[in-house]
């Protein structure tokens, strides 16, 4: 695809701002009514999805050029997909998401990019990871943990770690838990270690598509040698990696997070709780694992008319509309373990607020992934929950960051933290 | 022609840096694509409304009022907009600074006892709703939907919408008015003009609604409106709206004090009865024609595509095959949607018999595959919520509305087959969606109490299609004209065209002239010339409020 290919979306924007929303039938309140973290915290229309179409349009038509204000209006964006999601409550033929990850790749082929991207993805092509770290210690989070490396070692299913868990060492816990509770479970699970890159989709993200397509070729090969056949992470970036982008590269395995995998061996009885953890708690939705999460289908196809002028695609096109991600497993997992209180945020599943943490924000705009992390956090205090839970380690990430900075005295962690206090 | 950066400092000055921007990309966000307006314009293709000196958001009347006065020092126009929801909320002249509310978004205040909301102008009727219901409340929520604002819809436009029945219009709701005026100075009106608070919007104090409004509305060419009060009626519902379903089907139940019914008839003779016997029973809360939208042949197949999140536009073909769609779809034929809302059960009771009464007396039914539990929940919460509303621009991207035969209901009633076959036959041609002639829409009693009906027939059409979009065009131009000649009364074609030409950009005197001196009432808009000049004697406003030249004295005449 190319942005010219976006051009018909781009006309047919008819700039009724639902993007800016959550899907208007679940407001429930004022204070948390807004969908889209861009336009809510740079106000003008041209961060919300209706605006970047249309700058998208001003710059195909060469009616303006690229300037400072350009590349914020298309990098302050975290592609979380909320304006996706209510975009197509009405209009089914509109992508303003992928439409918007095509603007990304236009600027970054002409060399508009951000500096503070460009030392990431120079650090990537040199150390296979986007946290600015050596590639010799990505393996260091499993050390003393009695597992197969798939390399040498084959194995039924792999565990991806991805870049955030490998090297923020205050989340170890939960991976190094995943790993040890699914092998206690009897899963033949193996680990890659310093020899596992990243997913590529934060690139991807950033504008840099061609280093996603590397990465994923990488891995795909990786896995083929090493037999996997089933792949399960708990990184959300990761898991919208191989479940939806890199299955366009023509290869399948079984992508399971670790939240699905964990599901199933509580529901079938082979991992048990045995003590309370007493915690009113909410969970926060990944947008990865959630509007993300839906699975790839392939489409080849073309448009056509009906009727004269009713928009359609033969064959019929697969509709992601965010609702068919993983968002019950997780409820499930929290709702079975003894103690917990299970409390929903207004915003939740596929109409849920971002953590502030994708599309590159993080890295360039602290300021606003802050601000939108602590959004959320706002949200979870305002339902009086004393905990946050969540099944990404950028999300956890984000929020202890805006915690901290806020000397807030919510709690966050990842589900499996709870689980393991729990077995 | 970009603003002098000692003029932007100034501007910049008063909203801050991060709150003024004159980049071309950022202000082409700020333009309206021509092509969705075939009902006001025309012919065009990949025009735009024009692109204005800077934008701005202001935080707060005092902001407003800073802004206003710079423009009127300077001789700068300025427009200001909330939710840029149709072409009317944009600029018509180059180097318009546009002025974006998005910041002065808040609900002020909810009086439960006297059933008011003081909002800004970017309270969206979503989220004032919302809030609303926790109290018992509910607010009218206009046509353009729940993503819309209401303060520009109650100041600016005329604001119809389902509940009008009981609820209102959008104007009849508005009580006290905080308005920048277009000179700069700042009038409160009605009871909040005399320290009374926000309860009138007439007094005590100056009653000055329908100058600020004029014909249908300031439109964003008078001053700016920076707070208003409007009414708020009972809401015999629970406090939140109970939610689920896969979107877009997203239903809602709600007790057994709600009904939602399809009402259909045998007659148009019976439907206009109907709507006459249903307001003297002073029954209903939603009444609207809706899902006709959709066309008379096709609304079958589209209910059944949204209300089943796996379907999409490319299953229509084969559910217009399927018997009982085309069963379903049969019996809609002269349709309207009707909710009822029993502030007790016995008033649920009495209002379900009084319907009843009315059907058999009058040859309706209700439509028995609306009331499939999906079907009904997800029509309960489509027509209480008007989150859906953009539906009507599902099929290519692009919809306008012709005709609107504005009046009593057997007007339109007995107008409706000759316009559809009108349409029918322009649907042969290909540039709109054939569906059926009948796509109409609209109030059943869009003002309080009833009284008045609406037959907006939708007119679908692809804004990225070239020979749609002029071909729409030929056809609005060919329905303008059989209205006229056809004395079909109000209509919603040209419903623009005296404020802005082809090109997008404001039309000239003589052609305004041109327009409005025809109009029934031309008096009208001679008076609010006046009005014009005296409130906004810089010109400064945009072309959108509606004013004609005097005609000249005659000899020994002091007055015209």
């Amino acid at each position: 695809m190319a942005l010219e290919d976006y051009r018909s979306d781009m006309e047919r924007c008819s700039q009724c701002s639902y993007c800016k929303w959550i899907p208007l039938d679940h407001i429930k309140s004022w204070r948390f009514a807004k969908g889209c973290p861009s336009i809510a915290y740079n106000n003008f229309n041209s961060y919300s999805a209706r605006g970047r179409f249309a700058v998208a349009l001003s710059l195909l038509n060469g009616e303006s050029g690229y300037t400072e204000r350009v590349r914020d209006i298309v990098f302050k964006c975290v592609t979380c997909g909320s304006c996706d999601v209510s975009d197509k409550i009405c209009r089914y033929n509109l992508e303003p998401l992928e439409m918007m990850r095509e603007l990304r790749f236009t600027l970054v082929e002409d060399g508009q990019v951000l500096p503070q991207h460009m030392r990431i993805i120079e650090h990537l092509r040199e150390e296979d990871n986007m946290m600015l770290e050596p590639r010799a210690s990505r393996g260091d989070w499993a050390e003393g943990l009695d597992v197969k490396h798939i390399i040498s070692e084959p194995a039924e299913v792999l565990f991806y770690a991805g870049c955030r868990f490998s090297y923020d060492k205050a989340l170890w816990p939960a991976i190094r838990g995943a790993v040890a509770i699914l092998k206690k479970a009897g899963v033949d699970i193996g680990i890659m270690g310093r020899d596992e890159s990243c997913c590529g989709v934060r690139a991807y993200d950033m504008g840099f598509k061609d280093e996603f397509t590397r990465f994923a070729q990488n891995a795909i090969e990786a896995w083929r040698e090493a037999g996997v056949k089933t792949v399960v992470t708990s990184c959300a970036d990761g898991f919208h990696a191989f479940m939806r982008l890199s299955p366009r590269l023509g290869e399948h395995f079984e992508v399971l997070h670790t939240v699905q995998y964990l599901d199933r061996l509580i529901k079938e009885g082979t991992i048990r709780f045995s003590k309370s953890v007493p915690m009113r708690v909410t969970y926060h939705d990944p947008c990865r694992l959630g509007r993300g999460g839906e699975p790839y289908v392939p489409w080849e196809g073309k448009e056509e008319k009906l009727k004269n002028q009713i928009v359609i695609y033969v064959p019929r096109k697969p509709r992601y509309n965010g609702a068919w991600g993983i968002y019950d497993p997780p409820r499930e997992i929290l709702k079975s373990i003894p103690g917990i209180e299970l409390v929903e945020m207004e915003r939740i599943r596929e109409y849920s607020w971002c953590c502030g943490a994708g599309g590159g924000v993080r890295e360039a705009y602290p300021e606003f992934s802050n601000w939108t992390a602590t959004e959320r956090v706002e949200e979870a205090k305002a339902i009086g929950a004393e905990a946050m839970v969540t099944a990404c380690g950028w999300c956890e990430r984000n929020f202890l960051d805006a915690i901290d900075a806020a000397s807030e005295k919510m709690a966050v962690f990842d589900i499996i933290d709870l689980v393991q206090r729990a077995i | 022609m970009a603003l002098s950066r000692e003029l932007y400092q100034v501007l910049e000055d008063i909203v801050g840096p991060e709150n003024i921007s004159d980049d071309p990309a950022l202000l082409d966000s700020y333009r309206y694509p021509l092509t969705h307006t075939a009902i006001h314009l025309g012919p065009f293709y990949r025009k735009y409304t024009p692109r204005g000196a800077a934008v701005l958001l202001p935080g707060s009347t005092e902001e407003v009022q800073a802004i206003v006065k710079v423009c009127n020092k300077h001789m700068i126009k300025f427009k200001a907009s909330s939710t840029f929801w149709s072409a009317m909320g944009y600029p018509s002249y180059d180097n318009t600074i546009q002025l974006d509310m998005r910041r002065m978004d808040k609900i002020l205040e909810i009086d439960e006892k006297n059933m008011f909301a003081v909002i800004e102008p970017y309270a969206i009727g979503a989220v004032l709703q919302a809030e609303a219901m926790k109290k018992g409340l509910n607010c009218h929520i206009h046509g353009s939907g729940s993503s819309c604002s209401l303060l520009a819809s109650a100041t600016s436009f005329v604001g119809p919408g389902p509940d009008g029945l009981f609820l209102g219009l959008a104007n009849e709701n508005m009580l006290g008015i905080e308005w920048v005026m277009p000179n700069g100075e700042v009038v409160r009106t009605g009871s909040l003009g005399s320290g009374l608070g926000w309860f009138c919007g007439e007094g005590p104090g100056p009653g000055i609604r329908s100058i600020i409004r004029g014909f249908q509305g300031a439109m964003g060419s008078m001053g700016v409106f920076t707070k208003i009060a409007i009414k708020l009626h009972p809401w015999p519902g629970p406090s939140q709206l109970p939610v689920e379903g896969i979107p877009p089907a997203y239903r809602t139940t709600l007790p057994d004090n709600f009904r939602v019914y399809t009402l259909a008839f045998k007659t148009w003779q019976g439907w206009s009865d109907g709507c006459h016997m249903i307001w003297d029973a002073g029954i209903g809360y939603i009444a609207h024609r809706q899902f006709n939208m959709f066309g008379r042949d096709l609304k079958g197949a589209m209910i059944k595509i949204l209300t089943d999140p796996t379907k999409t536009l490319s299953d229509m073909e084969e559910l217009l095959k399927d018997p009982k769609v085309q069963k379903m779809t049969e019996a809609m034929q002269r349709d309207f949607q009707i909710v009822l809302a029993g502030m007790t059960q016995r008033d649920i009771e009495w209002q379900d018999k009084a319907l009843d009464k009315i059907l058999a007396e009058t040859g309706g039914y209700k439509v028995e595959e609306m009331n499939e539990p999906e079907i009904r929940d997800w029509a309960l919460l489509y027509l209480i919520r008007l989150g859906h509303k953009n539906l009507n621009l599902v099929y290519g991207g692009g919809y306008d509305g012709c005709f609107g035969m504005v009046g009593p209901p057997d007007f339109g009633a007995s107008h409706i087959e000759e316009v559809s076959d009108f349409k029918r036959e322009w649907e042969k041609k290909g540039a709109i969606v054939t569906a059926g002639g009948d796509c109409t829409m609209g109030g059943i009693g869009f003002m309080g109490g009833g009284g008045l009906t609406m037959w907006e027939n939708f007119t679908h059409f692809d804004p990225a299609d070239r020979e749609s979009t002029e071909g729409t065009y030929e056809f609005f131009d060919a329905s303008y004209k059989y209205g006229v000649k056809h004395s079909l009364g109000y209509s919603l074609e040209r419903l623009m065209s005296f404020a802005r030409g082809a090109d997008g950009m404001a039309t000239s005197d003589e052609e305004k002239e041109r327009w409005l001196a025809g109009a029934p009432q031309a008096f009208m808009f001679q008076y609010q010339r006046k009005i014009k000049e005296l409130l906004d004697p810089n010109d400064l406003g945009d072309q959108t409020y509606r004013w004609l030249k005097p005609p000249k004295k005659k000899k020994g005449q002091d007055r015209f």
